[in-house]
């Protein structure tokens, strides 16, 4: 019972963060506004309605729910790995050359994921709802772990000093290493009642957390976006001049 | 089985990893000026004292003592954070996250200490997040005293 309260909590705490950001964002006249970001929220948004009315609707063990929950999180891990994709082309935006290297890694990687799905699915063809979208799913959010990590060395490599990229991205990570390591308990314990509950609570939960860290960049650290680069001190310009009076 | 057991360390690895790097974010932020060291003055906090000598002379002796000061200090600074220049009378977000990073650092305190390992640095940390308290209670105090006040006013309440 006292799960359930919490788990409910979560998930309309989460929904009313996103609907506060969403209009935050689409009300903001700043120029470089975080259109990744809101695209994201408005997945995030309205899988959660459509979860939330089934479940009111038709109950959490109704063939209706499932269809609906399995349907709604097909778009949100696509969406999510877009959202990885878009963040690279954010840390990118004023290094070309990078970027064309990337793209070109972010596109091997994404047909990886996909093949490596395919396969998978060509082996439990019967169990399309249950082995193939946690094996999809864990996939997906693992590629988006490990690429949110590489983004992350990658925005340390050229010292960028968008803090509010550096932020989102942490957001990121918290959103994916959560589910990815429960996702795998769940692999790992088959299906336990106790691993789908842990599930559960953990996803809330990092979507909770996500949500909090974008609000406090989106808010708190908006006005730094512009810049990519840290901008350096000419030390050796000045004492030159200085030497040359 | 081998691969989602390596998903379920690497995640869970990378999910306190990226919980730290978000903290240390935040606690980067800049303040106008220095607003902790009258916080610090007004309630005899021990924590700049403590990294100072954690800074100049390396690990202190002292374990014990070391473990009340930073506890006595969170405890005096999470009630100011709490209650003092704050008309909502709840913390903020990035507060809480804070404050769980801090108790996250102290229990690591503790491992470290037993394993021999790197113990300064948690220290050095646990006094960055008491410093950030102070700083944020100091700017607080200062904006509710001179907030809305115009030099008139504050003539005519002397």
């Amino acid at each position: 019972m006292d799960g359930s309260i919490f788990s409910y909590g979560f998930q309309y705490g989460g929904m009313l963060i996103e609907a506060a950001l969403i209009i935050y964002v689409v009300q903001s006249s700043h120029r470089n506004r975080p259109s990744s970001v809101l695209l994201y929220l408005c997945c995030l948004l309205a899988s959660g309605v459509a979860r939330s009315y089934t479940l009111h609707r038709f109950g959490y063990r109704s063939t209706q729910y499932s269809y609906v929950y399995f349907a709604t999180d097909f778009p949100l891990v696509i969406s999510a790995l877009f959202l990885v994709c878009l963040f690279f082309r954010r840390a990118c935006l004023h290094q070309e050359k990078m970027w064309r290297y990337v793209r070109l890694w972010l596109t091997f990687i994404c047909v990886m994921v996909v093949g490596i799905s395919g396969l998978f699915f060509s082996h439990h063809y019967g169990n399309v709802l249950t082995d193939f979208y946690v094996e999809f799913s864990q996939n997906v959010y693992f590629t988006c772990l490990v690429l949110n990590t590489l983004l992350y060395l990658l925005l340390q490599q050229i010292d960028s000093a968008d803090d509010q990229l550096g932020l989102l991205v942490c957001g990121v990570g918290i959103q994916f290493a959560g589910p990815a390591a429960t996702l795998a308990l769940l692999k790992l314990t088959a299906n336990e009642i106790f691993a789908q509950s842990l599930n559960s609570l953990v996803q809330r939960i990092c979507t909770l957390g996500m949500l909090l860290v974008w609000a406090y960049a989106i808010v708190h650290v908006r006005g730094k976006a512009i810049q990519v680069t840290r901008r350096e001190i000419p030390v050796l310009a000045e004492v030159t001049g200085h030497l040359n009076i | 089985m081998i691969l989602a057991a390596l998903v379920l360390i690497l995640s869970t690895a990378m999910f306190f990893f990226y919980f730290q790097v978000t903290c240390q974010k935040i606690l980067r932020r800049q303040f106008d000026r220095e607003y902790f060291q009258s916080i610090v003055n007004a309630n005899r906090l021990e924590f700049p004292s403590l990294r100072k000598s954690l800074e100049e002379f390396g690990a202190p002796v002292d374990y014990p003592r070391l473990r009340m000061m930073l506890k006595c200090d969170f405890l005096a600074l999470t009630y100011l954070l709490k209650n003092a220049a704050n008309l909502n009378q709840r913390y903020s977000n990035e507060e809480r996250l804070l404050i769980l990073y801090f108790r996250w650092q102290f229990l690591s305190l503790a491992v470290r200490r037993l394993l021999k390992v790197g113990e300064k640095k948690a220290i050095l940390r646990l006094t960055s997040v008491l410093q950030y308290f102070a700083n944020v209670v100091g700017q607080r105090v200062n904006t509710v005293r001179f907030g809305n006040l115009t030099v008139a006013d504050y003539l005519l309440n002397l």
